[in-house]
């Protein structure tokens, strides 16, 4: 670059780091600041690549010696040396060197411990959700579903009455055609009026399932894209997941509002140790 | 978005065929109907006969019961029929292609015309819903978008694939109306919502969320197609460390 | 003078005279591929200072709060404070969006200079000893990097961010024997945990930063001792080092590569948009936004998930989870062949001797091999974790999409890596450059109407 493509550089950069003073004065707008941040700041960088790189070339390059890296000057062998004569030296008193072995290995156990501060204990928590017997099916506000209140072949969201907004009881309930759904016969009556209700959570890595597709009757998580098909148990047709997705069994409360009968036909939500095959 | 395109082959013969069976059924029509053809249709009714018979009627039958190559229309409603013509789904170049939005084939008039015929020859399913997007409540719009929508649409109604060959479209090109129908219809494998699950009120309020989107949303500067990360990532690696690059070895840094 | 006052103190007290006399005239060799590391240098310090600002407005807190800002979208509903304080620092701190944007460019700026260094250094041979410990340490700032990405994209407590936190969760739940409570102790019980943001919060801001600041320093102090490698040339040997000096030349240099890399980076932190969050809305674990990618230097652990089959398998009657082998195992494989990558390579290739020249990729065809089929199959796992908005932009269905890059995942690399085997052979033993200028023949006409012809043979490109 020549010395005035330089000098240019640096004047845009001025006046650009000027008028940024005067559009954060003036309330500031993001593009304004951005577009104005790039000309100073580039501009300034521009001006000192050309200049290292244009108006310095005539210092040309150097050439000096690389540092050695001998290997052979015995100064390893001697640090070698000394350090094991140290060792030699202490581990001459044998009981004290094993009482302090046993004394950093004891202090580094109890430091240990204050890890299992982090976090409760898993437990059975993963393994069973709010959804008892009874506990009314309410939507995301609150509203308890009424047998029937929901369209044929459409979904929604469902929660335990006393836990809305739950991360592992969340469940989609659809409802469809009872003469099409093809479950065995105690998991059809647990869909009553082909009311039927799955976990939410996808078997492969937890996302919530968000996409039904109504045309083929599935239900699709927008993460990794496993496909579950709700006619036959939502067990899995397309994508990384391996298990069908729990069922949860409903009835039929006395004030026509859908409740579970108890709670998810298997744990919910991605495979892990404890998950009994 | 274009259909996935067939060889012209096929295409030709589909044409072929299509145009010698829609001359038969005129022909059986022409002669079937002779005596009362029209039993007090109105004028627009009348127009939509006309229209009908000549490009939806080899799909989806004289009576509206449907054949092979396409579904009935009972129960289908005037929402949907409204819907598939002005987004120009309907009617298909061929019966197997999937549907997509295009230039609407008929005028307003014409549709207007084709669903007051639609609706009887084939009563029944949704009406075209009474909207007022300017009503609607955008705080509480934004959240049911959120929750029922942005799963297929995006979360910056951008559109995604979904599967199963489908595409959610963007929703910036259709008009709140056609969105309202498309709520309550479910076109292709889209889920309906009716107004049990999603009032008259609520469906406003997603309408004047996603006319705030068109305007809105966008204080960060380029919104790169909305489509997230996938973006933002070829961005920073071909414009960023590109642009870098390039005024290191503009700048006089030997090669 | 000041500075001489400086340097003279400081040579009375340290001897820092004989330094920096040393060092000022040390020489740096000078290529514009050598510069790649020095630009996440400069990110990693734009990162710092943007970071500082943010961290001003930042609130790390679950707790529920009802948002009354400007973004008409949000008014009147309950989010957590943390995503309440990112719509303010976006929409009400004035210069605060800017900051936050760049914060987030920069970022995917200090990943993509990373990865285009390690490219550089791995296609050059530059790992080679005597520096095999400088490439472990720039591996470890790769992951690094990853962790600090990572943590930092989940602060918003966003509906995307969430999701993400949510497939980590999972993919640490899936080790067998310790993952549930390796799952609970980290993100302290069961998913989503009160006291999750605060210490991501803490890992992004304090731990996270000061392992890479000590990775960089290490790294740099390394360089900086051993000197750098450089290309053959006239006059070049493998005992000297030809470069530019530090003063003033290297120095200038530098700086001004640290200011366009800023420039670029809050160039961009204003003019394109990134991370909207307050169109992903605040996180509640019972939706998912689409399309869901995490930024793209986490694209290839996604494409992995992605395309990776449904195998579950179980051993002594207990499940191995589905995420062990794709998010666990064949990441930490990586890794591992990475990280010990320069000793992997001396125990095959028998070559025990230090090197200081760079080599050109042809030098090694192996070598040169391998990285290009490790370059392809990351490229396919970064395309299939993009699938469904490469399948929506491409107008084809995203199921045959997976099928193809299932194929390509597996073949595109052994193809890659075969054609570029051959093409460094055939160049290096051949001599050549891969564009050959043709030959060339002039046909003249002499006065006695004779045709003469006179033939100029190809060769190289000039």
């Amino acid at each position: 670059m020549s010395e005035r493509a330089v000098a240019v550089a640096f004047v845009v950069s001025i006046l650009a780091a000027l008028g940024l003073t005067a559009v954060y004065a003036a309330g500031g707008d993001p593009q304004v600041e951005g577009a104005l941040l790039l000309l100073a700041l580039g501009g300034l960088g521009v001006g000192l690549l050309g200049w290292a790189g244009g108006l310095l070339a005539h210092l040309g390059e150097h050439t000096e010696p690389r540092r050695r890296h001998p290997a052979a000057d015995g100064d390893g062998d001697v640090a070698v040396a000394t350090f094991e004569a140290g060792v030699a030296e202490v581990g001459r008193r044998r009981l004290l060197a094993r009482l302090l072995a046993g004394a950093v290995a004891a202090l580094g156990l109890a430091a240990v411990f204050p890890i299992r501060s982090l976090g409760s204990a898993p437990g059975s928590q993963l393994a069973r959700t709010s959804w008892r017997r009874g506990v009314r099916l309410v939507t995301a506000d609150g509203t308890p579903v009424q047998l029937g209140a929901l369209e044929l072949n459409t979904f929604t969201t469902v929660f335990p009455e006393d836990d809305v907004g739950s991360a592992d009881a969340q469940a989609v309930l659809i409802r469809v055609d009872p003469t099409s759904l093809q479950l065995p016969p105690d998991r059809l009556a647990a869909a009553p009026q082909g009311h039927v209700a799955y976990s939410k959570l996808c078997t492969h890595a937890g996302c919530p399932l968000g996409l039904y597709l109504a045309a083929t009757q599935e239900l699709r998580c927008p993460c990794h894209q496993s496909t579950f098909d709700v006619l036959r148990g939502a067990r899995p047709v397309y994508g990384p997941a391996p298990k069908p997705l729990p069922q949860l069994p409903l009835e039929v409360g006395p004030d026509g509002t859908l409740r579970a009968a108890g709670d998810f036909t298997e744990p919910v939500g991605p495979s892990w140790w404890d998950l009994p095959r | 978005m274009s259909a996935p395109r067939r060889p012209r082959e096929a295409r030709l013969l589909a044409r072929l065929v299509r145009g010698g069976l829609l001359l038969a059924l005129l022909g059986q029509l022409a002669w079937s109907f002779r005596p009362s053809s029209s039993q007090a249709l109105t004028a627009d009714e009348s127009l939509g006969r006309e229209l009908y018979l000549a490009s939806c009627s080899t799909c989806h039958g004289i009576d509206g019961a449907g054949t092979e190559l396409g579904p009935s229309l009972r129960g289908a409603g005037p929402a949907a029929v409204h819907f598939v013509l002005s987004t120009g789904r309907m009617p298909l170049a061929n019966p197997g292609d999937q549907p997509v939005r295009q230039a609407p084939a008929f005028s307003e008039r014409e549709i207007a015309a084709l669903v007051a015929y639609v609706r009887r020859l084939a009563p029944g399913g949704p009406e075209i819903p009474t909207i007022d997007p300017a009503t609607g409540d955008l705080a509480r719009g934004a959240q049911l978008y959120l929750d029922s929508c942005a799963a297929c649409h995006g979360a910056g109604a951008s559109g995604d694939s979904i599967g199963g060959g489908r595409i959610a479209p963007a929703l910036d090109r259709a008009t709140p109306l056609e969105i309202a129908e498309a709520v309550r219809i479910g076109p292709g494998t889209m889920p309906a919502f009716g107004e049990r699950g999603l009032s008259p009120a609520d469906l406003d309020a997603i309408l004047a969320y996603l006319l705030w989107l068109r305007e809105n949303g966008s204080r960060g500067g380029l919104q790169l197609g909305r489509v997230g990360a996938v973006a933002e990532g070829l961005v920073a690696i071909v414009v960023g460390l590109g642009l870098i690059v390039l005024v290191i070895r503009l700048t006089g840094a030997r090669a | 003078m000041i500075v001489e006052r400086v340097v003279r103190g400081l040579d009375e007290r340290l001897d820092g005279g004989s330094f920096l006399r040393r060092n000022l005239t040390k020489v740096f060799p000078d290529h514009w591929s050598f510069m790649l590391g020095e630009i996440a240098l400069y990110a990693f310090a734009l990162l710092v200072l943007t970071g500082i600002f943010l961290t001003f407005f930042f609130q790390a807190s679950p707790e529920p709060v009802v948002y009354d800002g400007p973004y008409a979208p949000m008014r009147g509903r309950t989010v957590s404070a943390a995503y309440d304080s990112v719509l303010r620092l976006s929409f009400e701190v004035r210069a605060g969006l800017v900051m936050r944007q760049t914060h987030h460019w920069a970022a995917l700026l200090f990943m993509a200079a990373v990865v285009a260094h390690l490219l550089r250094v791995f296609f050059t041979g530059a790992f080679r000893k005597p520096r095999e410990l400088t490439w472990v340490l720039g591996v470890l700032l790769l992951f690094a990097g990853i962790g600090a990405g990572f943590t930092g994209y989940s602060l918003p407590d966003d509906l995307l961010s969430g999701t993400g936190l949510r497939i980590i969760y999972s993919g640490v739940l899936s080790i067998p024997v310790v993952g549930a409570w390796a799952a609970f102790l980290f993100f302290g019980g069961e998913f989503p945990a009160h006291a999750l943001l605060s210490r991501l919060y803490v890992l992004h801001v304090l731990l996270i930063p000061l392992v890479i600041a000590g990775l960089i320093g290490a790294h740099l102090a390394l360089v900086w001792r051993q000197t750098h490698t450089q290309f053959p040339g006239p006059g070049r040997t493998e005992d000297t080092v030809t470069g530019i000096p530090v003063w003033p030349r290297f120095a200038l240099k530098a700086l001004g590569l640290m200011f366009v890399t800023w420039g670029v980076a809050a160039g961009l932190g204003g003019l394109v948009q990134i991370n909207p969050v307050w169109l992903y809305g605040p996180f509640v674990p019972y939706s998912a936004p689409s399309p869901a990618q995490p930024d793209f230097y986490a694209g290839w652990l996604e494409g992995l998930l992605r395309l990776w089959p449904n195998w579950e398998f179980h051993l002594f009657g207990r499940t191995i989870g589905t995420l062990f082998l794709p998010a666990v195992v064949v990441p930490g494989v990586i890794t591992f062949v990475l990280a010990l990558w320069p000793w992997i390579e001396e125990r095959v290739s028998g070559d025990h001797a230090a090197h200081h020249f760079a080599q050109r990729p042809r030098e090694a065809p192996v070598r040169s091999g391998i990285g290009a089929a490790g370059v392809a199959f990351f490229t396919v796992l970064m395309l299939a974790g993009s699938n469904d908005v490469l399948a929506a932009f491409l107008s084809v269905e995203v199921d045959t999409l997976n099928g193809v890059l299932t194929a390509a995942v597996v073949v595109l690399p052994i193809a890659c890596g075969l054609v570029t085997y051959r093409i460094c052979r055939d160049l290096r033993d051949g001599g050549g450059h891969p564009i050959a200028r043709p030959g060339r023949a002039r046909v003249r006409r002499t006065a006695a109407g004779a045709f003469e012809v006179e033939h100029e043979p190809g060769g190289p490109a000039r």
